[in-house]
């Protein structure tokens, strides 16, 4: 028992002392700047209820979830599948590790790559447009692009990653089962949708849970390929937050508070959706 | 058509052996496709940060060009990029050697010992790894504000030994379980210590799982952005310098951009062949 303690004896001060810095925090006017603060009740909290730029935030945050989420698996799943049904075991692995590349890399390399690539008249995504004559665009530049844009960086990452993993997974089902399960004549598409995708359910549950929790940390990527613009369209929760807090005007307690409701959220997905997956995998 | 849904039906060895030319070409094609999407952003970077700026600045991309060296030597000429890269080696090492003499111990004591709290303690590890860094981070300056410690590597080091401590007990827990029961009470029987059955039979047992889970807390905090752009200013990490140079407005060329997101991102993927393994080993213990 003594060797637990020192490592849990931080964690459990750590997170304590910071719950009740930013609790002190949330209820003051403090800033960064200014030496003098004092208590102010919940008018940070009331404040962000008409803050139109943080309602936009959240809005911003709710899309990036449902586009990084839904693209993620829209890309892993049949992709794990083709290369199941179509690659021998033997090449998988090789294959594998070139889909891990792009999750290893750090997001600021990524929004780094991708920003190269988006860029205007010099981006190789333009290279086809130029080439037939057309105007190029700026994907990252227009209001109605640019979250997309963002998020396709995100699913190549992410999309990938999980490719992997369910191919794993799909390697590791007994083969009896699946052909004693398997109705004479069923399509490939029916084997996976019926049988073997429904006997991963738990896994794919627990992914999905990890993706929705890491995409509401999407900082970096962000941050690196558009810095929230062009305007405030691709500005999330926790950019609005450093905006506030650090980078603009300094006004950490507002930020506070507002880190506090992304943390609220969180929790809110991580314990709806932890007692789904423990319930839905048994 | 016929063909392509009689295959379907085989079982899979079989219809490999009787694919027809036209579905091997599918799935080579198919492949290639999917390896080009994985590889080609990072080796259109890779390559690009040896072009020299003319190079880069054209409308049609040039597959052929002399290579130079120069965005490289500028990169790890600049200032701010050896401040950036020595102070990551100091914080993501700091950070990883207490998480693994605090974590590595304490996730042997809950896989063995603590069998009542061991769920409650991986949720309550494994909430610290999920709060949004933004939720740390801004609490943690008005501490760092009060004890004088903004802008210091050991502002840094504190809050990512959070992560490094949870993480590795997160990943350890199971490492340990797996380690045979029977072992460690012999041991015991043999008059070990507590710390001797750690060191001389848990620890040389579970290590491969352990090295993974080290991989990992490495490649998370190396990576990491948002903490360090919070609680540093001056004195920071790498990836706050590189994430710098396309948001502070300065005109800072391609091709230099180019090799710091190169440079950044070389040691997380020397470590891909090790990461993979650990992949393979922790999915087969599942199953």
């Amino acid at each position: 028992m003594l060797v637990l303690s020192p490592a849990m004896a931080y964690l459990v001060f750590a997170s304590l002392t910071l719950t009740l810095a930013a609790l002190n925090l949330a209820f003051q006017n403090r800033s960064l700047q200014l030496h003098k603060y004092h208590y102010v009740g919940l008018d940070n909290f009331v404040r962000l209820f008409s803050d139109q730029r943080f309602l936009n935030a959240l809005r911003v945050s709710a899309y990036w979830e449902l586009l990084t989420l839904g693209g993620t698996f829209l890309i892993a799943i049949p992709v794990a599948v083709f290369l199941c049904e179509r690659v021998p075991r033997r090449y998988q692995n090789p294959i594998c590790l070139a889909l891990m590349f792009p999750i290893l890399l750090p997001r600021v390399s990524v929004g780094l790559i991708w920003r190269f690539f988006y860029a205007p008249t010099i981006g190789l995504v333009n290279f086809p447009l130029t080439l037939l004559g057309q105007r190029p665009v700026d994907l990252l530049g227009s209001i109605y692009s640019a979250l997309a844009a963002v998020a396709v960086a995100d699913v190549w990452q992410w999309g990938l990653f999980f490719a992997v993993i369910i191919l794993k997974l799909l390697g590791t089902l007994p083969a009896a089962q699946i052909e004693a399960a398997l109705i004479d004549g069923a399509r490939l598409w029916q084997k996976h949708l019926l049988i073997t995708l429904p006997m991963l359910r738990g896994a794919l549950l627990t992914m999905a849970f990890v993706k929705a929790i890491e995409s509401l940390r999407s900082f970096d990527l962000i941050y690196t390929m558009t810095n929230g613009g062009p305007g405030i369209v691709t500005e999330t929760i926790d950019l609005y937050a450093y905006q506030v807090g650090i980078n603009l005007s300094g006004r950490i307690s507002y930020a506070t508070s507002m880190s506090l409701l992304l943390l609220i959220l969180t929790i809110v997905v991580f314990t709806v959706l932890w007692r789904t997956t423990r319930r839905l995998a048994k | 058509m016929t063909i392509h849904r009689d295959s379907s039906r085989a079982i899979p060895a079989d219809r490999r052996l009787r694919a027809t030319l036209g579905q091997r070409s599918a799935t080579f094609l198919g492949v290639f496709l999917l390896l080009l999407v994985a590889v080609f952003p990072i080796l259109w970077t890779f390559l690009s940060s040896f072009k020299t700026e003319r190079d880069i600045a054209v409308r049609i991309p040039k597959l052929f060009f002399e290579p130079t060296l120069s965005n490289y030597l500028t990169v790890l000429n600049s200032q701010d990029v050896q401040t950036g890269l020595i102070n990551s080696a100091i914080v993501v090492g700091s950070a990883l050697l207490i998480g693994v003499v605090l974590g590595v111990p304490a996730a042997h004591v809950l896989a063995r010992y603590a069998r009542r709290i061991k769920d409650d303690a991986q949720f309550f590890v494994l909430s610290i790894r999920f709060t949004p860094p933004v939720a740390i981070a801004l609490p943690a300056i008005s501490i760092f504000q009060w004890t004088s410690l903004t802008d210091t590597l050991l502002s840094v080091i504190l809050v990512y030994s959070l992560t490094t401590i949870s993480t590795l007990i997160w990943l350890g827990v199971p490492a340990f379980q797996d380690v045979p029961v029977e072992l460690e009470e012999a041991a015991r029987l043999d008059g070990l210590s507590s710390w001797g059955v750690f060191f001389r039979v848990a620890l040389p047992v579970a290590i491969p799982s352990l090295v993974g889970a080290l991989l990992f807390t490495f490649v998370i905090t190396w990576n990491e952005l948002l903490m360090a752009l919070i609680l540093t200013s001056k004195n920071t990490t790498l990836p706050v310098v590189a994430a710098g140079f396309t948001t502070l407005g300065m005109e800072v060329p391609r091709g230099l951009i180019n090799a710091s997101a190169i440079l950044l991102a070389l040691p997380p993927l020397l470590l891909i062949g090790l990461v993979l393994r650990f992949i393979d080993g922790f999915l087969e213990k599942k199953s």
